[in-house]
């Protein structure tokens, strides 16, 4: 493994893992790899579907799903970039079983000089049996405001003024 | 289970007897977890999602999470289904496919849904997502659901 990503998959997962939709959410990455990643979503009761039979929603295996392909996106960047989804498809198999914790994986399959394809699958006791898998397609973005000083000063600004900080960055 | 379905019928029947589409979204824990909302404009229903700091994905932008973006617009169509059909239970999705046209800006997303076809079984609805104007989306998504 190189330095680079070495020092990157930490900062990818803290990155996942504590801000914004992710911490809500409450998953965790279990694997970064180059071009590769897994993560393990505990079921919650808030993020219930179908209040009948306490399903999850199928927007949480949107989000995981978006979440790991993008994470399986940014690996394979060389250079400060961002890689905004262009389109995402899912096909649900079956129902989620409630109270059981949700799996997901996802692999960038072809990285152009444009566009990363990638595909990803959840499942929950049998990745053979999944849940739902998709395949979505990501944009590569140069730009420097993913720059490691840029990503301090803004933790930074975030811990003084807390969730504050995304108003005044949005209204700027 | 059969109580709770019992219980989730008639509050539903409630909900579409007082022409409110938020009643129904009171019925998923998942919508209050995301903070969509709804209501009755003209023939249609708006649907949106007021700015929260639990919903950003990316924060150096900062930008609504991609994926709460495609699990609003997926529930905005199931509840479009349950509001507007003849339905009893909640509706299966089948598959999803959305485009990301524009980054959702950290403000609110507003949405609105059509049914392009209803089968006996199976319903294709589009959802639309947008933020400072309808002729400008920022997200664009296809649906099939079953039904029963």
């Amino acid at each position: 493994m190189n330095l680079k990503l070495a020092i990157f998959k930490p900062l990818l997962k803290l990155a996942m893992e504590r801000t914004g939709h992710g911490a809500a959410l409450g998953f965790e990455l279990t694997r970064v790899g180059r071009g590769e990643v897994e993560m393990t979503f505990p079921y919650k009761p808030e993020v219930v579907g179908n209040p009948v039979t306490g399903v999850v929603h199928g927007g949480v295996i949107v989000s995981l799903l978006d979440t790991a392909c993008g994470s399986a996106a940014i690996t394979t960047l060389t250079k400060p970039a961002i890689t905004p989804t262009m389109d995402l498809r899912l096909d649900y198999m079956h129902p989620a079983e409630p109270y059981q914790p949700i799996y997901v994986s996802a692999k960038v399959y072809r990285d152009t000089s444009n566009v990363l394809f990638c595909r990803g699958s959840a499942w929950q006791d049998d990745p053979e049996n999944p849940i739902a898998h998709c395949v979505a397609t990501f944009m590569k973005v140069e730009t420097e405001s993913v720059s490691l000083g840029n990503i301090i000063r803004r933790r930074f600004k975030r811990l003084v003024y807390g969730d504050k900080a995304y108003e005044q960055e949005a209204d700027r | 289970m059969t109580d709770q379905l019992a219980l989730f019928q008639q509050e539903l029947q409630k909900a579409k007897q007082q022409r409110s589409p938020q009643g129904i979204l009171d019925l998923i824990p998942y919508s209050s977890f995301i903070g969509a909302q709804a209501k009755p404009e003209r023939d249609e229903v708006l649907y949106w999602l007021d700015r929260r700091a639990s919903n950003i994905g990316n924060p150096s932008l900062p930008a609504i999470h991609g994926g709460v973006i495609g699990g609003f617009l997926e529930l905005s169509a199931a509840v479009e289904i349950l509001y507007t059909l003849d339905v009893k239970l909640m509706p299966k999705v089948v598959d999803f496919s959305l485009d990301y046209l524009r980054p959702g800006r950290y403000k609110t997303i507003y949405a609105n849904c059509t049914v392009l076809r209803q089968g006996k079984k199976l319903v294709n609805v589009t959802a639309t997502a947008w933020q400072d104007n309808p002729e400008t989306p920022i997200a664009t998504a296809r649906c099939h659901f079953l039904i029963s």
